[in-house]
Order: structure tokens, then C-alpha cells, then sequence
């Protein structure tokens, strides 16, 4: 039962909490705001209370969309991105989860210093091993393809952690069950392994797809095919375009942000959950 | 030949200081059922385990149907097993648990259907054959762990202290079902417990462990009635059986308190030879009260001070000290003793046991 003085440091504390947050969320409903106007709209509406009220819907509502959506490449940039995604996502769970279940499960020499070594990995910053990437996928001809893309993306060493952490929890009885069942390792891990960790996969799902719907750096390394570009390098070479107008360039990045919004929304449950788990979580 | 062999079975940890089961040696005949007792830490599961194949084999061999299995894989063993704590596949309905290992066979659906049909029936899971484990009840999750063994047609059924996370209650009736289910499939049985009541209640034949070595293996009654030492006989049988330091000497043994009884011509004569000092045991209910057996064995009559009292219903349970030891007897449910009362009893001569001092083996 909460005291009087602590309900009311709990007001205090949510009433700071909305404030911050309304303060966060002024940008995107400008930027949300305006993307339905006119650049003469926008303009107009700048410095005043308006820039945050969107027009009344109507014809030319959803101008700067269409235009957008039919006068660039930026709705197959999208599509590129949600097929790398979807891809990276099953080959990261797949690999990380394996990689990650042998770290939990498997006994074999060293084990331990594996984990080390894994963590050790997530000190050295991406940056820095983007070039030795890029040399590789270049040597092996693979610059300008969806393979050179997506080969050095898939093993991550903050979701091998993740997958460990919660597959160390699975009690083995239910492994020596399915062995009496008939259950080959391999069935095990996709049919009873992933199932039983579901949290996790959607965790690791939703921070492979926000790490390659956010990516910049690494596709426009290797990408050079307008046909391959992603969302953030389609936004990035739209915004500047000097014919393209503040309307439009606020709706490109709207179009590039809600996704990422909803994914959040959907999916902070896992998130925090899969935060949460690589520390505080018994081993 | 019998149906399983145990052959001089040890097991030893890595870095272990000693065997955690040492020269186990047991053969097991078709459509037994054996119970493993014993107290925690004893060796009983982790032999279950090298049965199924989750352990290794230090030492020895273990032959399943006059084949030597000490390397085969669990699931070419031809064994099912019950866990301790059900092992069952979360994510799966009652049904799909029960029918998993089936599919896996590659047993035509109808089949499978079938026999899964035929498991939830007979354990009375028809309700909850949509239920995934998390909306079940421990009894039926129990139920349905048994169901996924029993569909399989293996010829031997491994069970691991399947009762232990259930209430009183419950187990009692799982205890039943599992005799009824022994009964109507015959399948061979390896079950393990720390419970001598379930084993005594359930078992053809019980095996009692202590540190890994088999200290007397078989039938309930023939563990009961004549303990092999001081171990068995303190295990089996509730209450405990009463221990007393006692000096004999002819046909006269004296407590520790300078009490004497005399011995029966049977025990005097067992004895003879070996008179000084040793442990004698008898249980609750060979300790009588009623003036029939009192006055049958008048001049060796006792006196003690009832302590404490134990009302099971049936029967009640007295407390007293008696020859420097805390003395339980099982009386019936008319003697109504209370705590102070002082109460007149007899030890029933023939019913007591006599282990060595030094290695408490019986005598």
C-alpha cells in the first residue's frame, strides 16, 4: 500500500515523465503536421501554433505522399529494406540461436571463454570492422549484390548473448524427453527450442529489423544499384534533391519513421524483455 | 536370461572424489516392477539415467533385453520415461504431447490418432485433450507424461520420483493408477523414489541404495521382515524402527539404562556366542500395550512415561523413552493413552532384530 507521500511523488514523477516526453514527440508532430501541406503552407504556419495542426483532409491531403510514392523510387527502397529484413531475421535466428544454444546447452573445450570472447566482440565498434567487411565482400565479388549485403549482417554477438542467456533457463528433462520422442538435435532446436523461446525470437526479430531499417553506413558501402537501395539511403539521396520541396522531404521522413514507431509500440514488451534478460536474468 | 542386466555397474563423476554408484549388480525379469529407494544423493536416479542413456557408463555393463546398450542411444534403447517434473512440451496440446514421439516414428496419422485417442481415455484426459500443459493441474499433467510413454509400446518404462511434486492426496491416487496401468500393460518398470511408501506399495521388488551401493534388494515384505542392516531396517517402514545400544549376555539383554529383557529361545539361540555389546531393533507395532500380551510376558514387563502422542485415526503413535532411546509404538485406536501417563508394555520377543555394533549388518 502506497503512503500519502509516496502517491504523491508518483504525481510529481508522471507529471515530469509527460512533460519530457511531449517534448520529445514536438518534432514528429510537426514533422507529421506539416508533411500534409504545401511548402506555402508550411512557411506560413512556421513559428506559430498551426505548425503543429495538420490541414483539414481534403484534395492535395495526401500530395507530397503521392508525389513521392509516384515521382521516386522511395516505395521500392521500403520494399528492398522489409525483404532484407525478413531475411536477416530468419537467418538470425536461425544462426544466432544455434551459435547461442550451443553456448547454453553443449558442453565442448573452452566454453566459457567462447561466451568471453563473444562479449569482448560487442566492445569493438561497427564502424571499425565495416572496412574488413567491405575488403572481404569486395574480394569475393559480392559488392552490389543482396548476398554481399546481407552475409556480414547475420552473426551478431549481442543476439548470440541474448538466445544464451534465455536458452541457459530451458530445463534440460524436456531436451531428454523429446530424445525419447525421437527428436533429432537439429528438430529439437526449430521445433521445440524457438517455440518454448518465443520472447526472445521476437526480440532479436524486432532488433534486427530496426538495426536494418535504420542502417545507413553499410548498404550505401555496398550498394550501388539504384534497384538495391534501402529506405535510408532512398530518404537520404530524395532529401537532396534540390527539386524535391519541405513538404515532400517531411513526408519521406515520416514514411521512414512510422514504421519504426509502430514496431515499438508493438513490440516494447520484448524489447525491454530482451534488454532485461542479457543482465538481470539467473545463468 | 533374464530381461535386463546390471553387470558390476559403477558411475563416476569427473573430478568426483568417489562413485556415484559403485558394482551395481541386479537383474531385472519382464513385467517387474522395481522400485530404486533410497535416501537423496544415494545413486538411485543417476542409474536410472545411465538406464536411459543420460549418463555414461563409467564401469561395467548393462544389458536390456539380452543386448549390452552401455553405448546405444537413448532412443534406441526401446524405453520411455516419466520425469520428475513431467518434461512436457509447453507450446503442445495434451493431445500433440501424448502423439509427438508417435509422429516422429512415422507411424501412419490414423495410427497415431488412434493410440493417442486411447491413452487420453484411459487416463481420463478427454476434456483436456486441447489444454496445453500451463492449464493443466499437477495430477493431470502426471497423467499426461504417463500417457506419452505408454503410446509408444516400449518394453520399458522408466519413472523418476513421478509423485514427488504432487500433493498427499493426489499421489495416493496417482500411486493406483500407475499399479492399475503396471497391471493391464505389464510393461517392465523402473521406478525411483525416496518415498518407502511408494515403493513398498507399488513394487514387485525394491532396491534399497545408500552412497551408491545396493544394500538389499526384494520383495516389500522380506525388506520389512528381515533387513539385511541397520540401514535397511531404519528405512523402510513408518514409523522408523526403534534402536536401542544393548549388551548381551546368555539369554539376557541389558539396555543402556541397566533395563533387562530376556531373549527368546530363537534370538538366544542366533545369538549364542556373541554375547556383548550390540544394536537392537523392533518396530512400533511389535512394542504392545494390551493386557493379553502384557501378562504373556509378564516378567519382562516395562514401565515409561508417554512423552508425546501421535493421533493417526487408526491407530496412535506413543512416544516415550525408553533404554536411553526415543521409543515409538503403534497402538491401536483404543488405547488412549495421554502425555505423563505412565503405561505398562512388552517388547514381542521374536519380532526383535539384532545388528553388529561395528558394522551394523544384521545378525
Amino acid at each position: 500500500m502506497l503512503t500519502k507521500k509516496q502517491k504523491g511523488i508518483n504525481w510529481i514523477l508522471t507529471a515530469i515523465l509527460l512533460v519530457m516526453s511531449l517534448f520529445f514527440l514536438f518534432p514528429v508532430v510537426w514533422m507529421l503536421a506539416n508533411s500534409f501541406k504545401p511548402d506555402a503552407a508550411i512557411t506560413a504556419d512556421m513559428n506559430t501554433a498551426a505548425a503543429f495542426i495538420p490541414p483539414m483532409p481534403g484534395g492535395g491531403f495526401f500530395e507530397n505522399y503521392i508525389s513521392i510514392l509516384t515521382n521516386t523510387n522511395f516505395l521500392r527502397y521500403m520494399a528492398n529494406t522489409l525483404f532484407y529484413a525478413a531475411i536477416l531475421i530468419v537467418c538470425g535466428v536461425v544462426v544466432n540461436g544455434l551459435a547461442g544454444y550451443a553456448l547454453a546447452k553443449i558442453q565442448f573445450p573452452f566454453r566459457e571463454r567462447w561466451v568471453l570472447l563473444i562479449l569482448l566482440l560487442q566492445i569493438v565498434p561497427m564502424e571499425t570492422i565495416l572496412t574488413i567487411h567491405f575488403l572481404m565482400i569486395a574480394k569475393v565479388g559480392l559488392l552490389n549484390t543482396v548476398v554481399g549485403y546481407i552475409l556480414p549482417m547475420i552473426v551478431n554477438p549481442f543476439n548470440i548473448f541474448l538466445f544464451r542467456q534465455v536458452f541457459m533457463n530451458l530445463p534440460d528433462d524436456v531436451y531428454e524427453a523429446a530424445q525419447l520422442d525421437f527428436c533429432s538435435p537439429l528438430k529439437y532446436f526449430f521445433t521445440m527450442v524457438l517455440p518454448m523461446s518465443k520472447t526472445v525470437v521476437a526480440t532479436v526479430s524486432v532488433f534486427t529489423f530496426l538495426n536494418v531499417w535504420n542502417d545507413y553506413l553499410w548498404p550505401s558501402l555496398v550498394f550501388t544499384s539504384s534497384n538495391l537501395l534501402t529506405a535510408q539511403i532512398g530518404l537520404n539521396s530524395i532529401t537532396s534533391n534540390e527539386n524535391t520541396t519541405m513538404g515532400q522531404t517531411l513526408a519521406v521522413i515520416t514514411m521512414v519513421t512510422i514504421p519504426v514507431i509502430i514496431i515499438y509500440s508493438l513490440f516494447s514488451k520484448q524489447i525491454v524483455e530482451g534488454v532485461t534478460s542479457t543482465g538481470s536474468k539467473e545463468g | 536370461m533374464s530381461f535386463m542386466e546390471f553387470k558390476n555397474i559403477c558411475k563416476k563423476y569427473e573430478n568426483a572424489e568417489r562413485n556415484s554408484v559403485t558394482d551395481f549388480n541386479l537383474t531385472i525379469e519382464e513385467k517387474e516392477f522395481i522400485a530404486f529407494v533410497g535416501p537423496s544423493g544415494c545413486g538411485k536416479s543417476t542409474t536410472l539415467r545411465m538406464v536411459a542413456g543420460f549418463e555414461e557408463i563409467t564401469s561395467g555393463d548393462l544389458f536390456i533385453d539380452g543386448k549390452r546398450v552401455n553405448e546405444t542411444a537413448p532412443k534406441d534403447r526401446g524405453i520411455a520415461m516419466v520425469f520428475q517434473n513431467y518434461a512436457l512440451y509447453p507450446h503442445m496440446t495434451v493431445e500433440k504431447n501424448i502423439g509427438y514421439g508417435l509422429r516422429n516414428m512415422k507411424i501412419p496419422e490414423a495410427e497415431v490418432k488412434k493410440k493417442v485417442d486411447w491413452a487420453i481415455r484411459i487416463l481420463g484426459l478427454e476434456e483436456f485433450r486441447t489444454r496445453k500443459p500451463k492449464n493443466l493441474s499437477g495430477g493431470q499433467r502426471q497423467r499426461v507424461a504417463l500417457g506419452r510413454a505408454i503410446v509408444k509400446n516400449q518394453k520399458l518404462f522408466l519413472m523418476d520420483e513421478p509423485l514427488s511434486n504432487l500433493d498427499a492426496k493426489l499421489r495416493v491416487s496417482m500411486r493406483n493408477e500407475i499399479s492399475k496401468l503396471h497391471r493391464e500393460l505389464g510393461t517392465t518398470t523402473i521406478y525411483v523414489t525416496h518415498d518407502q511408501v511408494e515403493a513398498m506399495t507399488m513394487a514387485d521388488r525394491i532396491v534399497i541404495m545408500k552412497d551408491g551401493v545396493i544394500q538389499q534388494a526384494g520383495a516389500p515384505m522380506e525388506l520389512y521382515e528381515n533387513p539385511v542392516n541397520k540401514f535397511v531396517a531404519g528405512f523402510i517402514g513408518s514409523p522408523q524402527m526403534n534402536f536401542y545400544q544393548v549388551s548381551v549376555s546368555g539369554n539376557e539383554m541389558t539396555f543402556s539404562d541397566g533395563r533387562k529383557i530376556r531373549l527368546s529361545m530363537e534370538a538366544a539361540a542366533r545369538l549364542k556366542g556373541r554375547d556383548g555389546q550390540m544394536i537392537m531393533g523392533i518396530r512400533g507395532e511389535d512394542i504392545k500395550l494390551d493386557s493379553d500380551s502384557c501378562n504373556a510376558h509378564e516378567p519382562d514387563q516395562q514401565k515409561a512415561v508417554v512423552e508425546n502422542t501421535e493421533i493417526m485415526g487408526n491407530e496412535n503413535n506413543l512416544y516415550f523413552t525408553f533404554g536411553g532411546s526415543l521409543t515409538v509404538a503403534r497402538v491401536s485406536k483404543d488405547e488412549v493413552s495421554r502425555i505423563g501417563d505412565e503405561i505398562r508394555f512388552v517388547f514381542l520377543p521374536e519380532k526383535m532384530h539384532f545388528f553388529d555394533k561395528n558394522t551394523e549388518e544384521r545378525i
